[in-house]
């Protein structure tokens, strides 16, 4: 059953590849885009895949949080599918931008050079929440996996879930802020992020159910939220309907309409009914997101490329490719244990029979929490107070309101690591401490060439500026091209070099001398630290003639 | 690793065909053609001092387009292209209706970035390679721009333009000015109020004149400078000499209703009051 899957998987990856790979090579002109949508599909099967993402935590997170356990293999379904969906969502920002291998910019981190991402943009915070998102589920995840090992680990799930529970809502606001914070007509609305959160869940239950189906499985609690959530969407469907007078039938009536055949036991009770209408959501959802994005006319001879279909199959291909593939490879890893994903039993609702004795968070749920909330706290602290006070080159000053976004994501990651770390440093075993520890020294390394920047060496297509006719005194070049940051009397233009850290040195005719006349020609032609290197834009002999002159104002000072 | 760390050279434009100066004619005569629909303009008051962070209480530069002057001829837009090496289009971009002229015909009348104060595109920047400078212009730094196309999807007038392809492989892009690079495949760029020229006239008047305040009086940028009816001013906002003072506050000023309330240094002017 599962190997039929994956090849179906494979199947579609591989259609969908070429289609990726166009994407990669073309850049944004692969698929379909006009004069008002500079966006396009990659972005809307990330949104699709996000909201996707979300049911796996919500479904085990939330109701294990609120005293609603689900079975263990209907959870680890889930975060599975989370953990999956998660991966291929990641991509398709990647893919939609023009310099791909420039996306590190956004990483709100300021590097040597003063450059800092701009914490205002919402892009910024759907960054960092979205990885905080994925590296927190993985984490739930495996403790999740492997509590049936090691019992230790049993007792950290519910703190976790309880962390989790407001990430996962806070994550989705964030992705619909993309759109509300906008002036795109089409996106305006401060009922966004509940019809987001909405829109999230609701795909998600019918992604989980489908994956529940192939596990020959139902769990009747996620069908009625479902059709629940049915009735949400229609009646976001309606608001934005009477907002904005937009309108798609083909999305009303897949995502609202079909649900309905929920209510025939006929449909209900047969899988492939089920299959029905899940799939249908899934089509609504998928078109819906596709139409939000693309803020232009509705035209449907040219609303699809075969770029954007490719992709769409590239999404679905790789999403079935990984799901199954360690569906599988976890059953294997565990037989013999617990009966835990790998049984395949024609059983009517394991979920619902345990969801009857609903149980009150626990007291002891709250004492583990507290340090590592209390840290998390800090740090996140910490990092606001910083972001704030940082002196960008080029950007106003931060508010807190500018960073709050990035609050919650980072306390949540802090205080998750935190509740985690010694537990599962005691039961890791020498080969994975190894492994912890040269990971946390290539972060290190990472980290530091981020914050050195790139390198300053001249590129070689520098185009050098024809030589004006009129004669150029050395004053004249250094007025205009090394007075903005050395001053016109050569003691720094206070006001633009304190902003470089560490403090350029001052240039006394002490330490002119010791430098020497030729090593500051060179500085002066390759660049050094701060020092932009002006080969192309000024010849050697002008150089030489500046260090004369710097010589010489120096000299002046004294 | 020079790849990686963002360091991407500069075309190399050597051995590259090169578009003769009358395709660009052609392409503009092709943009006035299918020009777009009028804004819908209301009145503003004269744009003031800036008010952003560290802005200068000396400059705010902008422009005015007298809509009585202007016939739409398209001068502007040619010259434009030749001050900024503002590439062709390709096929692919023009059958999607898409031109990368910093200026567009909205209606009869020349539409560029308006230079808001309170800018849009600006605030969705991820990397803030969209950011304003002290004297009022809305900057790109293209070796900062990732293109996420956010600044693109933010503007009310659709001011700014992608670069879909890569211009100089195609053979779509001149050199016209060596003061002005070429843009790579994936940044963003839109109407940067001739930086260059308010650039260099910084500098010289810093070297030869060191000491004056600079104001950046008698400068012009190149559409204001191509008009042959003088419908294009260009000027300081806060320098009471300036052609554009002088001119705009004997007149009505209008913006696109869009970006109204966003403090505009771009305006149109029309009647006399």
């Amino acid at each position: 059953m599962y190997r039929i899957l994956v090849y179906i998987g494979v199947a579609l990856l591989l259609l969908g590849a070429f289609a990726f790979g166009v994407s990669l090579w073309e850049g944004p002109t692969a698929w379909h885009t006009d004069v008002r949508t500079f966006w396009g599909i990659p972005i809307s099967l990330f949104v699709l895949w996000i909201g996707l993402a979300h049911a796996g935590t919500l479904i085990s997170a939330i109701f294990l949080a609120l005293g609603y356990p689900l079975g263990r293999r209907t959870s680890m379904v889930a975060e599975l599918s989370t953990l999956c969906s998660l991966a291929v969502a990641a991509l398709f920002p990647l893919v939609h931008l023009g310099i791909i291998e420039n996306f590190y910019m956004v990483v709100p981190f300021l590097d040597a050079r003063g450059n800092f991402s701009n914490l205002r943009s919402p892009l910024v915070w759907d960054f960092c929440c979205i990885s905080v998102y994925g590296l927190v589920s993985l984490l739930f995840f495996a403790t999740h996996l492997f509590s049936e090992k090691f019992p230790d680990l049993k007792k950290l799930i519910r703190p976790m879930a309880w962390l989790l529970f407001p990430l996962v809502l806070w994550v989705h606001t964030i992705v619909s802020l993309d759109f509300a914070v906008t002036f795109v007509p089409q996106w305006r609305g401060a009922f966004f992020p509940l019809y987001f959160i909405a829109g999230a869940i609701y795909s998600g239950l019918a992604l989980v159910i489908i994956l529940l189906t192939a596990e020959h499985c139902r769990v009747r609690v996620l069908e009625k939220l479902m059709l629940g959530l049915s009735w949400f969407m229609a009646f976001f469907w309606l608001w934005e309907f009477l907002l904005k007078g937009s309108f798609s039938f083909e999305v009303v009536f897949l995502g609202a309409v079909v649900p309905q055949l929920m209510w025939l036991r006929v449909i209900r009770e047969n899988a492939f009914g089920r299959l029905l209408v899940a799939f249908s959501v899934l089509v609504s959802l998928g078109l819906e997101r596709y139409i939000l994005v693309t803020p232009s006319e509705y035209n449907a001879a040219e609303y699809f490329s075969w770029t954007d279909l490719g992709l769409v199959s590239f999404s679905l291909g790789l999403f079935t490719t990984l799901f199954f593939v360690f569906r599988a490879k976890f059953s294997s890893l565990l037989e013999g244990e617990d009966v835990v994903m790998g049984e395949i039993v024609l059983q009517q609702d394991e979920s619902d029979k345990e969801s009857e004795k609903v149980t009150l968070p626990e007291k002891n749920d709250f004492s583990i929490l507290r340090l590592p909330l209390l840290i998390g706290v800090l740090v996140t602290l910490l990092y606001v107070v910083w972001a704030v006070s940082v002196e960008n080159t080029n950007l106003a000053p931060l508010s807190v309101v500018n960073v709050a976004p990035l609050c919650l994501p980072l306390l949540v990651l802090v205080a998750c690591f935190t509740l985690c770390a010694r537990p599962l440093w005691g039961i890791s075993g020498k080969r994975v401490k190894l492994v912890c520890a040269v990971l946390a020294g290539i972060l290190g390394c990472l980290a530091g060439a981020f914050w050195a920047g790139g390198s300053s060496d001249v590129s070689s297509g520098v185009v050098s500026v024809q030589e004006v006719d009129s004669p150029k005194t050395v004053e004249f070049i250094w007025s205009s091209r090394c007075a903005s940051c050395h001053g016109q009397d050569g003691k720094f233009n206070e006001k633009f070099v304190r902003e470089f850290y560490p403090l350029p040195q001052k240039l006394t005719p002490v330490r002119l001398d010791t430098l020497g006349e030729d090593s500051l020609v060179k500085v002066i032609l390759d660049g050094r630290v701060n020092m932009n290197p002006y080969r192309g834009r000024v010849s050697e002999d002008e150089a030489r003639g500046l260090v004369r002159y710097m010589r010489h104002l120096a000299g002046e000072g004294e | 690793m020079q790849v990686l760390w963002g360091c991407r050279r500069l075309p190399d434009l050597s051995g590259a065909k090169v578009p003769e100066i009358a395709e660009f004619e052609r392409e503009v005569r092709l943009a006035l053609s299918r020009a777009k629909g009028a804004f819908d303009l209301v009145q503003v008051p004269m744009p003031g001092a800036l008010d952003v962070h560290g802005a200068s209480s000396l400059n705010r530069f902008g422009m005015a387009i007298d809509l009585d002057a202007c016939d739409g001829c398209g001068k502007c837009i040619l010259a434009c292209m030749q001050e900024n090496n503002i590439p062709l289009s390709s096929k692919g971009e023009r059958d999607a209706g898409r031109f990368m002229h910093w200026i567009e015909m909205h209606g009869g009348a020349p539409a560029m970035c308006f230079h808001c104060g309170n800018a849009p595109c600006e605030k969705v920047c991820p990397t803030g390679a969209a950011s304003h400078t002290p004297d009022g212009l809305s900057t790109m730094m293209y070796k900062r721009c990732t293109g996420s196309r956010f600044c693109g999807a933010n503007c009310p007038v659709g001011a700014r333009k992608f670069n879909y392809v890569d211009s100089v492989k195609e053979g779509l892009a001149r050199k016209f000015n060596p003061e002005v690079p070429l843009r790579s495949k994936g940044v963003m760029e839109k109407c940067s109020l001739c930086l260059q020229r308010l650039q260099d006239h910084k500098h010289t008047q810093m070297a030869t004149r060191p000491g004056v305040e600079w104001r950046g009086s008698g400068l012009k940028t190149a559409c204001s400078e191509a008009c042959p009816k003088n419908a294009i001013i260009f000027g300081n906002w806060l320098d009471q000499d300036s052609p554009l003072v002088q001119e705009a506050k004997h007149r009505n000023l209008y913006v696109p209703r869009e970006i109204a309330n966003l403090d505009p240094s771009v305006v149109y002017m029309r009647g006399r009051r």
